[in-house]
């Protein structure tokens, strides 16, 4: 009797079990659809204390800033470019990686450029920038750079030269510090808000950062101040352009034509200038440089 | 209907609380205890999710590790003790009792988590001083854990029917990893160029137990309505994929030869 009903066992699971595999396919698309709506994560940060983390993490504290730093590198990637995307917790996350593991030089730089950098770029938070990059001097007062990218906070984003040029002065003390730095503490002190001391700051961390982002951020700047150039000659062309002829160019040719401008004329990506009204140059609306207010050429309404 | 699998289910439930298995409550109620004391210091603004999180998290945690281990223990110590010959002996087939164990564990299991659950709606009632209407997410995400739980209940019983109790625990706990990446599988068949790939990580995703569906922790922290479709689906799920699996238990220990 039970080897009979054995066998019947054994019959009935092979006929049973595709057909149910095959309704849990159906049955799991289904849900697919139903749980949908709760799949989108929350951002969240259970203990914001780096101390705190610090003393629960029993000693694994530079695997655990590896986490954090990954982790701040994620949330910053998921968010940065999004229009309303905020960057409330990218501050407390560089924070509990430097102070579980406070000679993780990365953390500070990048902390440096995309706390103080305005949305949709960054968190617009360059106070919270010079408290993470003055925690890092503290803890690595040989690391020299950490004094430039200081200085870049106070110069280009607080408009503080003189603290700039305190700080690009101070790591230029270091006696590994490379020499520009004591010359960018004269430029930025002399005059920190032209667009060449911009251009020197981007550049030096262009040239220094080995993390793309920030190279790509510095090479953006680099390129939107090229085309912030680039326009204000050409500005300056049109007005020389209406001293002779009386009225505005209506396009960039005309001042190719009248003489006044040569060349390619074309932004750092490749896309030639345009003219706006009454002559004032513009970017090519399909060039993707991004040029901050402050950057922009003002309008003529004559 | 037959009433053995339930007299082995019953006598199930007795052995494991004989074998003191329900003192890692006591571990549950320190754990839940500390963190409402300690949770108004160090997570300022969040003690609620905080308590949630924690709460659910060690359920599912303790749960699972009942599961499993006492799971994969299930046949191999009647085998190992010779009392499955005399209870095989008598009119009791072997699918019975294989359903029997897997009921017995199951209701061990959920006397555990209901009592685990009256511990955490103590701690969060001493953290919020009141119960909200959307604290009925919580129930439902203890009830999703307890899907989870059968389901790896029944898996364990799988494995133990022709497995040792070390690799019946290294497979449960391999696929129920895997259960729980399920999603991800699918996606690296979303990226992949390869149309095999794609078609592979599809094909694994639907097959495997998708644990990724009972976890709503999240939701339920963050006091979401979960769908109530949802409730119907994952039961439908669990139901079914456990039918699948015990099936095939009862296939394999049916065609074992026990002498």
């Amino acid at each position: 009797m039970s080897g009979g009903n054995n066998t019947r066992v054994v019959r009935v699971a092979l006929m049973a079990v595709p057909a149910l595999l095959i309704s849990l396919t159906f049955l799991q698309q289904r849900i697919d659809v139903s749980a949908a709506p709760l799949q989108n994560e929350k951002p969240e940060l259970m203990l914001r204390s780096g101390a705190m983390v610090k003393k629960l993490s029993l000693g694994y504290d530079p695997l655990l800033a590896d986490i954090y730093w990954t982790r701040a590198v994620q949330y910053f990637g998921e968010r940065v470019g999004l229009r309303g995307a905020t960057f409330e917790l990218l501050g407390p996350l560089l924070d509990i990686t430097t102070t579980l593991d406070p000679q993780l030089m990365v953390a500070y730089r990048f902390g440096a450029i995309f706390l103080s950098e305005p949305a949709p770029a960054g968190a617009g938070r360059p106070d919270l920038a010079v408290e993470l990059v003055k925690k890092g001097i503290a803890a690595n007062p040989d690391q020299w750079r950490l004094y430039g990218d200081l200085g870049l906070i106070y110069s280009i984003h607080l408009k503080d030269y003189q603290k700039a040029a305190k700080a690009y002065l101070e790591g230029s003390k270091n006696p590994n510090a490379q020499i520009y730095m004591k010359a960018m503490a004269g430029a930025v002190a002399q005059k920190g808000d032209s667009l060449e001391t911009s251009k020197l700051i981007w550049g030096e961390v262009y040239s220094t950062t080995d993390d793309a982002q920030i190279k790509k951020r510095a090479r953006q700047h680099l390129e939107s101040l090229d085309a912030v150039i680039d326009l204000k000659n050409l500005n300056q062309t049109s007005e020389t352009y209406w001293e002779k002829f009386g009225h505005y160019p209506a396009t960039i040719q005309e001042l190719r034509d009248a003489g006044l401008a040569e060349g390619k004329l074309e932004d750092p990506e490749g896309y030639p200038y345009v003219m706006g009204a009454y002559g004032v140059p513009q970017l090519n609306p399909e060039s993707t440089i991004v040029m901050e207010r402050d950057q922009q050429l003002p309008q003529r309404n004559h | 209907m037959s009433p053995i699998p339930g007299i082995v289910a019953v006598n199930t439930f007795r052995e494991a609380v004989r074998d003191r298995v329900l003192y890692n409550l006591i571990f549950f109620a320190l754990l839940m205890m500390g963190t409402a004391v300690l949770v108004g210091g160090v997570s300022i603004g969040i003690e609620r999710d905080v308590i949630v999180n924690l709460g659910l998290t060690a359920i599912s945690v303790f749960g699972i590790l009942m599961a499993i281990f006492i799971g994969v223990g299930l046949v191999h110590k009647e085998i190992e003790k010779r009392t499955l010959y005399s209870l095989l002996a008598k009119p009791v087939q072997r699918w019975q009792f294989l359903v029997g164990k897997f009921g017995g564990l199951v209701l061990t299991l959920t006397v555990n988590t209901a009592l685990m659950m009256v511990g955490l709606a103590a701690a969060l009632f001493y953290v919020t001083r009141r119960f909200e209407r959307s604290d009925g997410t919580i129930v439902v995400a203890i009830y999703f854990i307890l899907l989870e739980l059968a389901l790896i209940t029944s898996l364990a019983l799988l494995f133990s029917c022709f497995s040792t109790p070390m690799l019946s625990t290294l497979y449960t706990l391999g696929i129920y990893i895997a259960g729980v990446f399920a999603p991800n599988i699918r996606d690296i068949g979303v990226v992949t160029a390869s149309p095999v790939a794609r078609w592979m990580a599809t094909a694994v995703y639907y097959l495997l137990p998708n644990f990724h569906n009972f976890n709503v922790m999240a939701a339920a922290a963050h006091q979401e309505t979960i769908p109530a479709a949802l409730i119907w689906q994952n039961t439908l799920y669990a139901a079914l994929y456990i039918a699948v699996v015990l099936l095939s238990a009862a296939a394999i220990f049916s065609s074992r030869d026990l002498k």
